[in-house]
């Protein structure tokens, strides 16, 4: 075990000395190499762990049953080829149905709405939207705004 | 009757002289008076602006209280080092309120212990997910390392220079842990300059970094925005504070202490099985070592310590730490810029200084003023907690180094 004074003896610099220009100079290299030399150890080290877990994570996928196709396409899937004419329309027409649904869920709580406030609203159209350079939804954006907005 | 009337006037001019009221118009007491002034300014600034209040206040309460003539709750005179050490002996025996809980300070365990909360609340994934983050965290240390060139060439000791510098590393905690192990307490400069310095630009960072950060940036750089951070699993959460607790000690034992702890609360944390010991830690404990922190801190701003001309100098160079240690921070994250071909912002480059959120809410508040569908917070945590990580392995150089 080291004591105390000894620790102190140890030390290159006295604290209760001015300090030259190499002290200076060779402190400060050497400070910013060490801080530099250390998180580079720890980023290494992410780097091989984040690594691995990757690996096991994509693994766990592989291993893990596929998942049945979904029954119905969403409205952004891609039209299918020609060959697949018949269950392309299929699942349009289904997607189409969701569609509807959703849509008149969503009037009927408009409408609910309004029945409270004694108005009547009418949906005259749904158009789609293409997103902003943000990459997120409309919904997903709104969420980020409300989570940031404090700052 | 005369007997009487010469007892009266005796016990009077007695408690006269014992009265702080005089002492406050004796030789030097003009200082004390400059000092409460000052620490009403505090306690405006943490009351009335919200500027750091949970330690400037009891900061500024200690100044209040120590410069208190004949109060007698804090004497730097039992802290000068006698033959290397400080008589602990004494200290017991003669010392009062404030002496007393200054021994968490200056045996160095409220910092680590501050650090435990902080560790607790912590979430280091957006670090785990961008590794790259680490570098930025280095980078900003500069603040410290080129503040020290600063610092020694204006003249200052090697235990000044490294308590100076250690300011542009922006961790309250730190600082006074770094400040406490240098400074014998018998020179011009204490660790409540220190401390004061410190929290005075931690409170100021939303003033201090934006002008620099547009500044240092374009506009295009500005408006980069970064890819989604992947999702961190649990175990990589455990494993972090482990390995981190294991590389950096090695490296640099004495940021042990700080690193430590931080990386204990943050394993009781990511462990989720230690429920009970987060909710002390992150909440009793911190405030109670917060108030004792606070005010035994600011009880070692005796006047003669700070109405001197070094402690402007600390002031001046506090605020050029945290200035150089965000233009590192920012030059650092235009190179990553530059090396990725445009994929990170070097606005989350600033967040590098620690002081935990406020920096990282200044990268995304200058991003978002730059384009308002921009979201760096969550890119800037990276940086910013790479930066408490940094700042106690700068802070562990430093004692290393310097005795």
């Amino acid at each position: 075990m080291f004591s105390y004074p000894v620790m102190l003896a140890d030390k290159i610099l006295r604290g209760t000395e001015k300090l030259n220009g190499t002290q200076i100079v060779s402190m400060t290299i050497i400070g910013i190499l060490v801080v530099f030399f250390a998180l580079l150890l720890l980023v290494m080290f992410l780097y091989c762990s984040g690594s691995i877990f990757k690996k096991a994570a994509k693994g766990t996928k592989k291993d893990a049953p596929k998942k049945e196709a979904p029954k119905t396409a969403t409205p952004k899937a891609p039209a299918p080829a020609a060959k697949a004419a018949v269950p392309k329309a299929a699942a349009l027409a289904s997607a189409a149905e969701d569609d509807a649904e959703v849509i008149a869920v969503i009037m009927a709580a408009i409408s609910a709405m309004g029945a409270a406030e004694g108005k009547q609203y009418q949906l005259r159209s749904v158009r789609q939207v293409t997103r902003g350079g943000s990459g997120r939804s409309v919904w997903a954006q709104a969420g980020v705004l409300d989570a940031t907005r404090p700052f | 009757m005369g007997g009487v009337l010469d007892f009266f006037t005796n016990t009077l001019g007695g408690l006269w002289s014992d009265s702080g009221i005089r002492a406050l118009f004796a030789e030097g007491g003009w200082k004390n008076l400059i000092m409460i002034l000052v620490s009403f300014v505090f306690m405006y600034l943490a009351i009335a602006k919200g500027f750091e209040p949970l330690l400037l206040l009891p900061i500024s309460f200690g100044m209040l209280l120590t410069n208190l003539p004949m109060a007698g709750l804090y004497h730097p005179d039992l802290w000068v080092l006698v033959d290397g050490h400080v008589n602990y002996g004494e200290v017991l025996k003669e010392g009062g309120l404030l002496d007393i809980l200054y021994l968490g300070v200056k045996l160095q365990i409220y910092p680590p212990l501050i650090f435990l909360g902080i560790g607790c609340m912590t979430d280091f994934s957006p670090l785990i997910a961008n590794p790259k983050s680490f570098l930025l965290g280095a980078a900003a240390q500069g603040g410290i390392f080129f503040t020290f060139v600063v610092a020694g060439l204006l003249g200052f000791t090697a235990a000044e220079a490294g308590s100076i510098a250690i300011i542009g590393g922006a961790d309250g905690p730190t600082a006074i842990y770094v400040s406490t192990r240098l400074l014998t307490g018998d020179g011009a400069i204490t660790t409540g300059n220190i401390a004061l310095a410190a929290y005075t630009y931690m409170a100021l960072v939303p003033i201090i970094q934006p002008p620099i950060m547009k500044a240092l940036t374009t506009k295009k750089e500005r408006q980069v925005k970064m890819e989604q951070l992947r999702t961190v699993s649990k175990t990589e959460k455990i494993i972090f504070p482990i390995a981190v607790t294991i590389i950096v000690s090695l490296l640099v034992p004495s940021a042990a202490p700080l690193v430590g702890m931080l990386m204990f609360g943050n394993l009781l944390k990511e462990s989720g099985v230690a429920a009970r010991l987060i909710d002390t830690a992150q909440n009793a404990l911190m405030n109670i070592i917060t108030i004792f922190l606070g005010v035994s801190v600011g009880a070692t701003t005796k006047a003669d310590q700070i109405i001197n001309i070094k402690f402007g100098g600390v002031m001046l160079l506090g605020v050029v730490a945290f200035s150089l240690g965000t233009a590192c921070g920012l030059m650092f994250g235009k190179i990553m810029y530059k090396v990725t071909g445009g994929k990170v912002n070097p606005l989350i480059g600033s967040a590098g200084v620690s002081a935990v959120p406020m920096a990282a809410r200044i990268s995304q508040k200058v991003g978002a003023e730059t384009d308002p569908t921009n979201f760096l917070l969550m890119h800037a945590m990276g940086p910013n907690v790479a930066g408490v990580i940094g700042s106690a392995v700068a802070a562990g150089v430093l004692l290393s180094v310097i005795g």
